[in-house]
């Protein structure tokens, strides 16, 4: 009961951090532009002017639709991390065979589901208004789409299997393939040209930092969180099986 | 109204209703996902209790 206390203060934490993060995504956080805009007068406003030519004032186009990323890139890097989480667990299971770790790996691709369908419906509502469309198959978008589908598969798999044993062995490979396609998902942008948005690449202004940081860690409390929470929840079914197993016998 | 202006709120309100959604799907699911988990929990607790007491009362029993 001490962790599930512990994970209750991590989900006010986190969950003050992101609601915090938001305010500053608004509030304080630059508005980037994306391209020009040519309007007919001059503006009293924030956006720097570009140009004063007889077409009119250009101005940078103000991009609101990237104020999405302060809470779809830290959900997609934190779903990452997770995923590599479950996969040390996994690893350690099939090291040791113990159950332990294969209920720590299950919860934590538990986790990574949440936090993958969350990046995924951000992420296609971000697509809608920066490229216009609901979806492109460009390389981010397809190695993401591709670990997904394997996070989804890691569970269809497990249910699918009747002996205790040969699940935690099969769930543990798949884990740890599926893990493999995290780095890849996320240096693919770095290799290959790509329409997504490469973070960092291009510089950050401080004052769109700070929210991007806090919304980061607020989502990694809020992760760990759910992890703890789940992990409780567990361990009070076996405590739950134990009592029924000695009330029967 | 002022063509300008005009130019300036057709921008930001044709991205609105999608950050709109983004941030509402994202809070919405967590609080859904994890209200549904402490209300398993809850109800496990419960459930816990009532059987470790069937299990005392039994050893007690047994013991008397």
């Amino acid at each position: 009961m001490r962790q599930l206390k512990v994970a209750l203060v991590l989900l006010i934490v986190g969950g003050l951090m992101t609601t915090a993060a938001f305010f500053m995504a608004f509030y304080t956080a630059e508005v980037q532009s994306f391209g020009t805009v040519t309007l007919s007068q001059q503006l009293d406003t924030a956006y720097p002017l570009t140009e004063a030519g007889a077409g009119g004032f250009t101005y940078g186009r103000p991009w609101f639709s990237q104020k999405i990323f302060y809470f779809h890139v830290p959900v997609a890097l934190a779903s990452f991390l997770v995923l590599i989480i479950a996969a040390y667990f996994a690893v350690r299971m099939l090291l040791t065979k113990r159950k332990e770790f294969d209920t720590k790996s299950r919860i934590a691709m538990e986790t990574t589901l949440v936090y993958v369908m969350l990046t995924m419906l951000t992420g296609v509502l971000w697509t809608r208004a920066s490229w216009g469309v609901w979806w492109d198959w460009e390389p981010r978008l397809t190695t993401y789409f591709i670990l997904t589908l394997m996070v989804i598969a890691y569970f269809v798999l497990r249910n699918s299997i009747e002996d205790e044993e040969r699940r935690a062995v099969y769930g543990a490979v798949f884990a740890i393939i599926a893990a493999i396609n995290a780095p890849i998902s996320f240096f693919i942008t770095r290799i290959i040209p790509s329409n997504h948005p490469v973070v960092f690449k291009s510089g950050f202004a401080t004052s769109n930092l700070i929210p991007f940081l806090t919304a980061m860690f607020g989502m990694l409390m809020l992760g760990f969180a759910i992890y703890v929470i789940r992990m409780s929840e567990e361990r009070l079914r076996e405590r739950l099986d134990a009592a029924k197993t000695a009330l029967e016998g | 109204m002022e063509p300008t202006n005009i130019e300036l709120y057709d921008l930001v309100l044709k991205d609105a209703p999608f950050i709109i959604a983004g941030y509402g799907v994202l809070w919405a699911a967590l609080v859904v996902y994890i209200s549904l988990v402490l209300r398993r929990i809850l109800r496990l607790e419960r459930e816990v209790k009532a059987v470790e007491d069937s299990v005392a009362r039994r050893t007690g029993d047994a013991v008397s």
